[in-house]
Parts: C-alpha cells; sequence; structure tokens
C-alpha cells in the first residue's frame, strides 16, 4: 500500500461443524497457534491483535492463552461480517506505520452451537444506541433476520432487473459444487441440483433455504507482518496489494432501504473503486474472487458493484459459468460460505491465501491476484492480494 | 355463478318492486328530532322536511316487525347473504335528487330495484359483495325524490383485534428525543414525518439535525396515509416472537417522498406486488405499542 | 342566517369550516334521528365483534351533515336538489369530523359543491351538493 507493503504470512483454522463442543476462546487460540505455526513465528513474536468488535474473545484474554506478550497495537472492527478484510487492513496499517510488527486476525464463534445470527432476538431493536433506534424502524415489524433484510434488496432487485430465483440458485448450486471437493467444508461431497434449490423451503420469500449460507462453530487466524520479512519465513507471502473499507452516503446496517437506489451495494462500490485506485489493478487482473456469500443475491450484486460485469448483467454472467471453476472468474474456489463454513468471512481471506500460493484443493491456473470482500449489505471492507 | 350470483340476476331480473308504503309520514317531531341531532337550524325546516331525510321516511325503527311491508326480492337477496355469512354490513355509496320539498303530513311511497350485485370481492374489512339498489319516492303518483344506494355485504375478518386484556407485544421500538414525536403521532392516529423547521427537507428516519442544512429545529408533517409498495418480503421461518408466520414487511414509497417500513397486512402474501397502491392503518399491538400497518388501497 | 344570491357565489369559493365532534352522544342520537338502529351505530361490542374499534356514524347522518355543511353558508333560501356520497374511512366515536368544500362548478344556475369530509384516519367521504340560490 506504501513503500513498505504488508503481506499475509500464515493462515490457520480450527475445524468447522456444527458443534464445536469447545468454548469460543479455545476455538480463538486454537487457530492463532495454527496460523503462526503456518507462518513459522512463535507467540512471542507477536506484538499486535485484530479482531470484530462482534467477537466475544478480546485481545487480552486471547494473549493469554496463546502466551503473547506485550501488545503494542490491538484494534477491533465494527459491523458484523463487514470487517473480515477490514481486520487485515487494520494490521497492515499497523505493520505499515511501525505501530506493530506481527499482527494476528482472528474470529471465534459458536454460531451454530451458539448464539445464532439468523434466530430473531426480541432485543435487537430495545435498545436507544444509534443502532437499536434504527433497528426500531424494522423490528416492530418482525423484520428482524438476516435472511429478510437481504430478501428486501433482492425482491427489488429482481423487480428491476428481471432476475428470478433460479438465478440465485445457480450461485448456491456453483458454491456447493465447489464445496463438494473441498474436504474442509462441511457440504464435502454434497453438491446440489438447481431443483434442489428451488425446492428448499422459503425462509424469507424470495429466499430459499439454500439461498441462506450455514451457521458453523469454528475460528480462523491470520498473520499479518511486511511483505519483506514475510519472504523470509516458512510460506510464500500473499502480499497485500490494497485494502479497503467502504461505507456509502444514507448507510444502515443491512436495511439501507432509504437511499436513492436498493438494487446496488454502494458501499461495496466504495471499496471496489479504492481497490483498483490502490492497486493500480482492473477486474481483468484477477484470476478468481472470494465473494461475501451469506446470501446468494448479493453475489450477483458484488460482480456488478466491482465492475465484473455491467448493471443487472450478473444472472448472465452466473448462467453463463462465469463464476465457476473453469469460468471467466472462479468465485469462491473452497465453496465459500455457502458450502465451506460460514466464519464470518475470514475463511474466504484464507483461501484467498491458499489460492496466491498455489495450495488451494480447488486451484484456479496461474493465479497473479485475488479480490476477496466481506460482509454486504453493511458498512464493508476489500483486500487484493498479490503474489 | 355461485348460488348467491344466480339471485342476484334474478332479483335484477324482477326489476322494479310493486309501491311500497312508506314507514312514517312527513312529520315535525322527526323533522325536529333530525335538525337537533344533526345542529341544522335552517329555519326553512319549521317548515319543510330536510331533503336528505328523504330516506327516514322509509326506514323501519327499531322494530322491524312492528312495520309491516310486502317483502320485496332485495330483501331475499340481502337475507341470503347475512345467512352465507356475509352478516356484516356498511355502507358505501348514496346519491340523492331531489324534485321538491316535502311537507309535514305528506305520505309516501316508493318503488325499489336492484341495480348489481359486484362479484366477491377482498376489503379490508373482510370479504363480501357490493349491493347497489335504485328507490324512487312518490306523493301521491308524483316523483319526489331518487336514491342509489350501495352497500358492502362482508363475512367479519376472524382475527378481528381483541380490545380485551392483550399479551405484551415482544418486539418494542426504542425510542429517545429524536424518534417520540413518530410513535406519539401513531397512537394519536397520524402518520408523522420529520421535515425541518428551516429548509423544509422531509426525512424518514428521523434524525436529530437535518442533513440538508444542519438545523436541529424539527417539525413534522401527517403524511396522507397514502403509499405503495417499494419492495416485499414474506417471512416464513423461523418463527418470530409476537409475530404469526407467514407475514408481509414492505418498504413503502410515501407520495410526501420519503420511505418507509411497515407490515401489509388484511392481503394474502401472493396478492402483494411492487406498486400495489396502500393505505394506512393503526393496529393497536398491545395496551402500549401501537403500529402504522397497510392495508390495501380500494379503488 | 343570511341567504346567499346566485351573483355573490362564484366557481373557486371556499366554504367555511364546520367541525363537528363525534362524541358517543352525537353518533348514537343522529343515528336513531336518521331511524337507523343497525346496532353498529350505538352498541360498541358489536361494532367490535364486526372488527371496527368503535361505534361509527351512519350514512344518513353523513349525508345530513354535508346538508347542513352547505345550508349553514348558503342560508335558508337555497334550493337542495341533489348530493352524493362516497364513504372512505370509517368515522368512529371520539374522532372529529371536519367538512371542508369549495363551490366546483355553476351550470344553468345550478352550482355543485364538492365537498370533504375527513376524520384522523383519513378522508370519511366524498361528495358534492347541488343547489341554486335566489337571484
Amino acid at each position: 500500500m506504501s513503500g513498505v507493503p504488508a503481506a499475509i504470512a500464515g493462515i490457520g483454522a480450527t475445524e468447522f461443524s456444527k458443534e464445536s463442543g469447545r468454548s469460543e476462546l479455545r476455538l480463538a487460540a486454537e487457530s492463532v497457534f495454527a496460523a503462526l505455526d503456518d507462518a513459522g513465528l512463535a507467540p512471542s513474536d507477536v506484538d499486535g491483535l485484530v479482531t470484530y468488535t462482534q467477537d466475544a474473545n478480546q485481545e487480552i484474554a486471547v494473549a493469554r492463552e496463546v502466551g503473547i506478550g506485550d501488545l503494542t497495537f490491538f484494534s477491533r472492527v465494527h459491523y458484523g461480517g463487514g470487517a473480515a478484510c477490514g481486520t487485515v487492513m487494520h494490521a497492515a496499517m499497523a505493520v505499515e506505520t511501525g505501530a506493530a510488527s506481527t499482527v494476528v486476525c482472528y474470529r471465534a464463534f459458536n454460531e451454530r452451537s451458539g448464539r445464532r445470527f439468523g434466530i430473531p432476538d426480541a432485543r435487537l431493536g430495545g435498545d436507544p444506541s444509534s443502532q437499536g433506534l434504527e433497528m426500531s424502524w424494522h423490528v416492530p415489524y418482525g423484520l428482524m433476520t438476516p435472511a429478510a433484510w437481504v430478501a428486501m434488496f433482492a425482491r427489488r432487485y429482481m423487480h428491476v432487473y428481471g432476475a428470478t430465483s433460479e438465478d440465485f440458485g445457480r450461485v448456491a448450486v456453483a458454491m456447493r459444487r465447489h464445496a463438494a471437493t473441498n474436504p474442509a467444508a462441511w457440504f464435502h461431497g454434497r453438491p446440489i441440483t438447481l431443483d434442489d434449490h428451488q425446492a428448499s423451503k422459503w425462509i424469507v420469500e424470495p429466499l430459499h433455504l439454500l439461498d441462506c449460507c450455514q451457521e458453523s462453530d469454528g475460528a480462523v487466524a491470520l498473520v499479518v507482518t511486511s511483505a519483506e520479512r514475510a519472504r523470509d519465513l516458512r510460506r510464500s507471502p500473499a502480499v497485500i496489494a490494497a485494502a479497503a473499507q467502504g461505507s456509502g452516503s444514507g448507510q444502515m446496517m443491512m436495511t439501507s432501504y432509504y437511499r436513492d437506489d436498493m438494487t446496488g451495494l454502494p458501499e461495496m462500490g466504495v471499496v471496489g473503486r479504492r481497490l483498483w485506485e490502490r492497486s493500480g489493478l482492473t477486474p481483468a487482473d484477477i484470476q478468481t474472487a472470494i465473494l461475501y456469500d451469506h446470501f446468494t443475491p448479493f453475489v450477483l450484486t458484488q460482480l456488478e458493484e466491482l465492475g465484473f460485469c455491467g448493471r443487472g448483467e450478473a444472472k448472465d454472467f452466473i448462467a453463463g459459468g462465469g463464476i465457476e471453476l473453469g469460468g471467466r472468474l472462479p468465485v469462491n474456489p473452497h465453496g465459500g460460505q455457502l458450502g465451506e463454513a460460514y466464519i464470518h468471512g475470514m475463511n474466504g481471506i484464507a483461501e484467498a491465501v491458499r489460492q496466491i500460493r498455489g495450495t488451494s484443493v480447488n486451484q484456479v491456473a496461474d493465479v497473479a491476484n485475488v479480490l476477496v470482500t466481506a460482509g454486504t449489505g453493511v458498512p464493508t471492507s476489500g483486500l487484493i492480494l498479490t503474489t | 355463478m355461485t348460488d348467491l350470483e344466480t339471485l342476484a340476476k334474478q332479483v335484477v331480473g324482477a326489476g322494479e318492486s310493486p309501491r311500497m308504503r312508506a314507514s312514517e309520514a312527513v312529520s315535525g317531531p322527526l323533522i325536529r328530532q333530525w335538525t337537533q341531532a344533526m345542529g341544522d337550524k335552517n329555519p326553512k325546516y319549521q317548515d319543510l322536511a330536510p331533503p336528505a331525510m328523504i330516506q327516514v321516511w322509509s326506514m323501519p325503527g327499531a322494530d322491524r316487525t312492528a312495520f309491516q311491508r310486502d317483502r320485496i326480492p332485495l330483501d331475499d337477496l340481502l337475507d341470503a347473504l347475512t345467512e352465507s355469512g356475509y352478516t356484516g354490513v356498511v355502507a358505501t355509496n348514496c346519491e340523492h335528487t331531489y324534485h321538491r320539498y316535502l311537507r309535514p303530513g305528506e305520505e309516501l311511497t316508493s318503488t325499489t330495484r336492484l341495480t348489481e350485485m359486484s362479484g366477491l370481492k377482498r376489503t379490508a374489512l373482510g370479504e363480501g359483495y357490493f349491493v347497489t339498489w335504485a328507490v324512487t319516492w312518490y306523493a301521491e303518483d308524483e316523483p319526489v325524490a331518487e336514491m342509489e344506494f350501495r352497500l358492502l355485504k362482508f363475512r367479519p375478518r376472524e382475527d378481528k383485534p381483541q380490545p380485551e386484556k392483550r399479551k405484551p407485544y415482544p418486539l418494542k421500538p426504542a425510542v429517545n428525543q429524536d424518534t417520540e414525536f413518530f410513535w406519539d403521532g401513531v397512537r394519536a392516529g397520524e402518520l408523522r414525518i420529520q421535515k425541518c423547521g428551516d429548509c423544509g427537507e422531509l426525512r424518514h428516519p428521523p434524525g436529530p439535525i437535518c442533513p440538508a442544512c444542519r438545523s436541529a429545529n424539527r417539525t413534522h408533517v401527517v403524511a396522507s396515509g397514502l403509499g405503495e409498495v417499494y419492495s416485499f418480503v414474506v417471512h416464513h421461518n423461523p418463527p418470530v416472537p409476537g409475530r404469526e408466520t407467514p407475514f408481509v414487511v414492505a418498504v413503502v414509497e410515501l407520495p410526501e417522498g420519503v420511505r418507509i417500513v411497515g407490515n401489509v397486512v388484511d392481503c394474502p402474501p401472493s396478492e402483494v406486488g411492487i406498486g400495489m397502491p396502500l393505505r394506512v392503518i393503526y393496529r393497536p399491538m398491545d395496551d402500549e405499542l401501537t403500529l402504522p400497518v397497510w392495508v390495501p388501497l380500494e379503488p | 342566517m343570511e341567504t346567499l344570491m346566485e351573483a355573490q357565489v362564484t366557481v373557486g369559493d371556499q366554504l367555511p369550516e364546520l367541525r363537528v365532534a363525534l362524541t358517543p352522544t352525537f353518533v348514537i342520537s343522529s343515528a336513531l334521528a336518521t331511524r337507523d338502529y343497525t346496532p353498529v351505530h350505538h352498541d360498541v361490542a358489536i361494532a367490535q365483534a364486526q372488527g371496527s374499534k368503535d361505534i361509527f356514524l351512519n350514512i344518513l347522518t353523513t349525508m345530513g351533515l354535508l346538508e347542513r355543511f352547505v345550508t349553514d353558508w348558503a342560508g335558508p333560501g337555497a334550493l337542495i336538489h341533489g348530493m352524493k356520497v362516497k364513504l372512505g374511512v370509517p368515522a368512529y366515536a371520539g374522532d372529529t369530523l371536519t367538512l371542508t368544500g369549495a363551490v366546483s362548478a355553476v351550470e344553468d344556475a345550478r352550482f355543485t359543491v364538492d365537498i370533504v369530509g375527513s376524520v384522523s384516519l383519513g378522508a370519511h367521504a366524498q361528495g358534492s351538493v347541488r343547489l341554486s340560490l335566489p337571484r
């Protein structure tokens, strides 16, 4: 990003499950150990930690468990899954400014066996904070699950561009096909058909069950250090060519229904423009992309916001096999959150690193640049990693 | 065609009823009772009947059995509707034409003719039929007034609001100084939209500072209560506290130029579509909270 | 009560607003004065069983109030020739009915006054009254 680029030097994860049987802090510690081992670093090398505001494990708790000593940098990124690439951005900024030399980003939760984000919580609108008041325009009407919030955008998108449920279904089918050949994926060996998608029950019309990502227990950690130092470590580095956060005008958490248009993701447009500008790259330079896929419709919107296709054209891009392995832009070769696991976007960053290293189980040929995005419908973030 | 529609067709075919005696002669006491109830101080009604009273002379009064008139085919249709469960009744249209003013002592007769019965309609009150008939009043053989009258015979909805004790509704909004005007409005049966007291900008959801001019001088306007569906969802799963599934939530675009989220009710989810015209109603959710919700706008 | 003369009235003239407080007494006494004994106009429990929140104004009263609204303005010399009403939202007890109107047309010395009767829920009645005035 500046004179001393940062890189991701190590990745680590627990298994992905529906019931880890362990505390969230233990999952966090295990993933950090795995990432440090992958990088060939010791806990004593770490002087910075970054996670999500939504993570239940404080930095100091993780440091105690892992045996990290002094910390000179710790930071949290807000807005749910929109934080994912933002943690790496914060870590890279710390490394580039000298605030820290080695920063670990982590996300750990029992999102399936513990508190599930998809279960309506009557307390969402009860607190007169700015977010509680924002939710209060929606929660009293029962509009209170992520699927419902996204479905509202999806319906308008369908109306304006003539997209159909099948167009969304093709995203789910592609992700499950990718996951089917990834042994780490929850849905390893279990592809679906478009008929399965159409036959799956309604969650919130127009979204079927198979438009929604899974719920998972697990943790992922990433080690960020200077690219120069990373070159001396165990793995070849994934250099951070660009990192960006983005929030749009009139932004809300999942319910930005009051802006002029409801068919785009302006905050992802902000991220995209920054990534292209900072990296000097264009969509044609990207060999594979990790697009946040908590719900299928926003995969279409992201392809459009990031410039991989024109407005309303994502459905044709996808129907033509564009997002599949072997297609114009293979998306989520690991199977994404629909197929591999829902670790709030952090598992996607790990896959991007594997693609740069050339070690993915579903390796795309000749990868030089990978684009990664974070949570959609919320203030978000993105990365371009390069060899 | 349903039995009711067949019957309606027969009644239309039967045409004009025979002349029927009005229930009451035009009289001073009934005129005074009317003018006092209406607060109408027009001195003309010391000797003449208010023209709008024309229908009064044929009303059956409190004891329907006391006033005997011959049954007419329209009675059969209205009774059949009631027996079929369309027990609710609400007048929707009335048109009068008066040829002259009536004096106390005049005795009237009238004829009635069913003009039409609509197909089964879905309305905010429930499913029902609009029934339209025409009446002509005569003094001796002189036609003195005509009326066309339309009412809705409907099947009352089962999910009618229960005024008795309510369970607390679990989905409460947070309210603070910036938003309480909205919820106060809802309790008063008003849909309030924040308006900047300086530049006039309308804004929903509201906030403490006008983003157009930085003013903290906030006022509001009362919306017309009309809107249309901009986008919507049908929630099926998982269950939502305080709600029965499926239910519809829509982003509603108001003619005032802002959008608001709310439920669309009294309408099957499959009939909701983008662009559908709506009007707001106010639904008490428990003893504390009233929500503005939306019903299809009747054409 | 003064009577307006034909020459004093032109299209566009606004009528003085009439506000009627719809107390339960008003709703019930006017319904009975029109000899309308339908229970929804005087029995709260039956009105609620039909899905209404309270007793509400009957249509004959709405007609009577439109007529009063026009003759309050036009005076006792006015002749009412006809009226037309379309009902909208119910006018429940406890609400206030506000009548506003304006002269919308004149043809062959017959004036038409267009009227809207509003309550807190919206338009309760939209209608018109046809009348003539002394020359």
